[in-house]
């Protein structure tokens, strides 16, 4: 600071030396003006040396060339270029004040992002977190839960589920009411088809429809998400074993195949899934219903160059709007 | 068969669907109750829905049982008689005007209560209000045409007209039954509902005490009926309906319930809850709170305390639901739990330990589930037992169901130092957990888990059953509890009181 306010005052100095040797001389000779340029100049350079630590940081970049300017600004116009950088400071600091830069500069949203898919937001997740409030109503709960009569048994499922802890007993018993007509309807199925396969001859036509019947409810249950834990991994298993009675007769079933790879694929069993997903497609199955699994089966390995590779092919296809926004996600840059 | 009869008794009891022809906590105290006063003259008014959907006596009649008669409010009528077109009493249509107008003001007005008190009793026989009338005339069809447009939102008027006539036909029955009963001192209702409807239609036709004592509430479990009913319709189409409503038939029927359990809590004194819980949501559903009180069940110790000694060293691994198989008992959870159960333990076993023949469709969805999770060897539908029996040889007292109110299980198996795995329903942590802080000193005498979650269930019965250290501490807190606060001696000196108290009343005084 000291420093500045000597070159300041240098640089004053300097410049009413010049002017003030120039007029003394009262000579108008070359050398009264080469002199009066030397001084000057070297008053420009002192001024913007003075002044530049009074520049904000971030405009002073490039330094030289932000001395440069000033000091040809004070050298190019006598007396007023040198009381124009003087002038300059104040309105400066008044103007930057005001726009004050934040320290961020605004971040774009991730392209991908699960809370702010357009329409969603008071999906699932807004009624859940409604049904879970014990401050609202018991009418408008109910009114919430009764709604979920028309909803999808996979979307509906879990959010019930979350109800049957409830402390208000009628939107248990509620909740429990349509959880169990939802389970009900494929257990009574279960049922029916248990019946046909125990009546049906080995090896016979009809069992071989019941299991596969039998493999469809299994895994019904599972997609449906009507059981958990060691439920859900019995259902796994029983559909899994129909599953495999059904390709020990039929093994060009291609769908099968790929149902085979996914329930494979949930109870752990990576590779042979993977052996499934390639038998499914060279059996015709179109990429596009088995790439996407393959793709989930390698993302679950930490396989993520490998998922890119896939994600990239099934970008190929306009089809799975449903996918869009993942297959975009990982096709980007 | 036939049944006792006679001029008079004391104590009317007014029981629907349950004594003596169904087993079950409900029958089971009817019978504690009538043995407990042999002083007392008691007549038996069974109400059932159809002849036919009940076998025979589940228990013996007691012998101060004087007066035994069956009504069944579902059964075809007996009559020969061929319709006739008729214009319908103008007085009675008018009475139910008027009931109808005061209703649309509100369920919980005073006026809408005095007509239908008015309506009920000239439903009787020789009133104006008759059921001919009902079903034939002019003036009830226009009646029911005109609810149907300004109410109905469901656009079935088939199914509308036919949900009101199933819906009042049998308070007609009902009516009559009351005018014939025989004269008795005081009456006692062990539930609202078409029982409580009896009960109140008596005490406001004669001015006898009503007593009543409600184990579940009636109103909810109609409530979880209706729910899970498939068959009751919705015929509104996707522009008609507003997804947010439950069909208006069904909401007819929970109104209906609401409405005849609010007339059975303005005549009766007092109101009996098993618990805390039960006695606000009587409060809450209508019934005067001054009026109210709880007396929890007891249970005979002595029956069951020696078998503590049959015991093995340690908890068996048998997990036993003592109950009947039906819906309201959720046993399907308990199997789906056996599914966890056995695979961390394959040599636990589930015993369901009750009475088969009640509900066949749910009870062949049991055997089914079990088939389909492959328990055929680790569950074992045992029938009805004596639970002296079972007790020794079981390591936890499984209860699953959905809604409860103080099940007589769970103390039984307390009694026999048995510890429990129950869901959160009625008055299961209370049992469990204990009450008030002294209740609460005595430790767990078991695991509460949430309804209908089979996993939870599962680990808390693995929990207990792998502890023998936490089990045999849940054992001593059974039994210290259940010898403190559930005996029946306490249960008895209690409804003592409250018989002694009806029958002093001076008769005639309303």
């Amino acid at each position: 600071m000291l420093l500045d306010l000597k070159f300041g005052l240098a640089a004053l100095a300097l410049e009413v030396g010049a002017w003030s040797s120039a007029s003394l001389l009262a000579e108008h000779s070359d050398a009264a003006l080469a002199s009066y340029l030397v001084v000057h100049a070297l008053a420009s350079v002192l001024l913007s040396l003075a002044l530049l630590p009074l520049i904000p940081r971030r405009l002073a970049q490039p330094r030289l060339a932000t001395l440069a300017l000033m000091a040809g600004f004070s050298y190019a116009i006598p007396v007023a270029g040198f009381l124009g950088v003087l002038a300059a400071f104040p309105v400066l600091a008044r103007y930057h004040g005001r726009g004050q830069v934040a320290d961020f500069e605004s971040l774009q949203l991730p392209e991908f992002d699960q809370t702010q898919r357009r329409k969603s937001q008071f999906r699932q997740a807004g009624l859940r977190s409604f049904l879970g409030k014990t401050e609202v109503p018991v009418p408008v709960r109910m009114r919430a839960i009764a709604a979920l009569q028309h909803v999808a048994g996979r979307t509906a499922a879990p959010l019930l589920r979350g109800v049957l802890s409830d402390p208000n007993d009628e939107l248990r018993l509620l909740a429990y009411g349509m959880l169990d007509s939802l389970e009900k309807r494929i257990n009574r199925a279960i049922g029916v088809e248990l019946n046909a396969l125990d009546s049906a001859a080995e090896g016979s036509e009809q069992a071989l429809h019941s299991a596969h019947h039998l493999s469809d409810l299994y895994w019904e249950l599972v997609y449906e998400d009507l059981v958990q834990g060691d439920l859900r991994a019995h259902a796994i298993r029983e559909s899994l074993r129909y599953c495999n009675l059904v390709l020990q007769q039929r093994s060009d079933n291609a769908a099968l195949h790929l149902r085979r790879g996914r329930l494979l694929d949930e109870s752990g069993h990576a590779d042979e899934a993977e052996q499934a997903y390639v038998q499914a497609r060279a059996l015709g199955l179109p990429a596009t219903r088995v790439m996407p699994y393959q793709a989930q089966l390698c993302f679950g390995r930490r396989d993520f160059a490998q998922t890119r590779a896939l994600m990239q092919r099934l970008d190929q296809w306009s089809a799975l709007p449903r996918l869009r926004p993942v297959i975009d996600y990982w096709n980007l840059t | 068969m036939t049944h006792p009869t006679a001029q008079s008794a004391d104590i009317a009891l007014v029981l629907e669907g349950t004594f003596p022809y169904i087993r079950g906590g409900v029958s089971g105290w009817v019978n504690q109750i009538i043995h407990a006063y042999p002083e007392h003259r008691f007549a038996i008014i069974f109400l059932g829905s159809r002849r036919e959907d009940y076998g025979d006596f589940k228990y013996p009649l007691p012998a101060n049982v004087v007066h035994f008669e069956e009504h069944f409010l579902y059964a075809k009528g007996s009559s020969n008689e061929e319709p006739l077109a008729r214009a319908g009493d103008p007085v009675g249509h008018a009475l139910v005007q008027r009931l109808l107008d005061a209703l649309a003001e509100g369920p919980a007005n005073a006026q809408a209560m005095r007509a239908f008190e008015a309506v009920v009793e000239q439903m009787q026989p020789g009133g104006t209000v008759q059921l001919t009338d009902f079903l034939y005339s002019r003036r009830a069809w226009e009646l029911i045409c005109d609810n149907y447009r300004r109410h109905c939102a469901d656009p079935s008027f088939v199914d509308f007209f036919w949900t009101v006539r199933i819906m009042f036909q049998p308070l007609w029955v009902l009516a009559r039954v009351a005018q014939q009963f025989i004269d008795v001192r005081a009456v006692h209702c062990a539930s609202t509902g078409y029982a409580g409807f009896l009960g109140g239609l008596l005490a406001q036709t004669r001015g006898v005490p009503l007593i009543l004592s409600e184990h579940g509430i009636y109103t909810k479990e109609r409530k979880i009926d209706l729910f899970k009913s498939e068959w009751i319709r919705d015929n509104r189409n996707i522009f008609q309906r507003d997804p947010t409503e439950l069909s208006y038939l069904r909401q007819m029927w929970i109104q209906f319930f609401e409405w005849i359990g609010r007339y059975c809590y303005q005549r009766a004194d007092p109101i009996i809850a098993l618990y805390e819980a039960n006695r606000q949501r009587q409060v809450a559903d209508g019934a005067p709170a001054e009026r109210t009180s709880s007396i929890p069940n007891g249970i005979r110790v002595e029956r069951f305390s020696p078998l503590r000694a049959d015991r093995p060293a340690g908890p068996p691994p048998v997990l036993c639901l003592i109950g009947r198989v039906v819906p309201i008992k959720d046993i399907k959870t308990f199997i789906r739990a056996m599914r966890r159960v056995v695979n961390q333990r394959p040599d636990a076993e589930g015993w369901i330990a009750g009475p088969v023949d009640e509900d066949p469709t749910y009870v062949e969805e049991c055997r089914n589930l079990v088939r389909s999770l492959g328990l055929q060897q680790n569950i074992q539908f045992l029938g009805m037992q004596r639970v002296e029996d079972l007790m020794p040889q079981i390591g936890l007292v499984v209860l699953s169901s959905i809604s409860e109110a103080l099940p007589l299980v769970l103390l039984e198996g307390y009694a026999a130092g048995v510890p429990t795995v129950a869901t959160d329903v009625g008055s299961c942590r209370q049992l469990v957990e204990g009450l008030d802080a002294e209740d609460r000193a005595l430790g767990p005498s078991g695991t509460v888990v949430p309804i209908a979650q089979p996993q939870q269930l599962a680990d808390a019965a693995l929990a207990l059953l792998g502890d023998p250290v936490a089990w045999h501490a849940a054992s001593r807190a059974a039994v210290a509890r259940v010898e403190r606060y559930y005996t029946d001696t306490l249960m008895f000196d209690r409804y003592r009181q409250v018989y002694e108290r009806a029958l002093t009343y001076a008769p005639g005084v309303a």
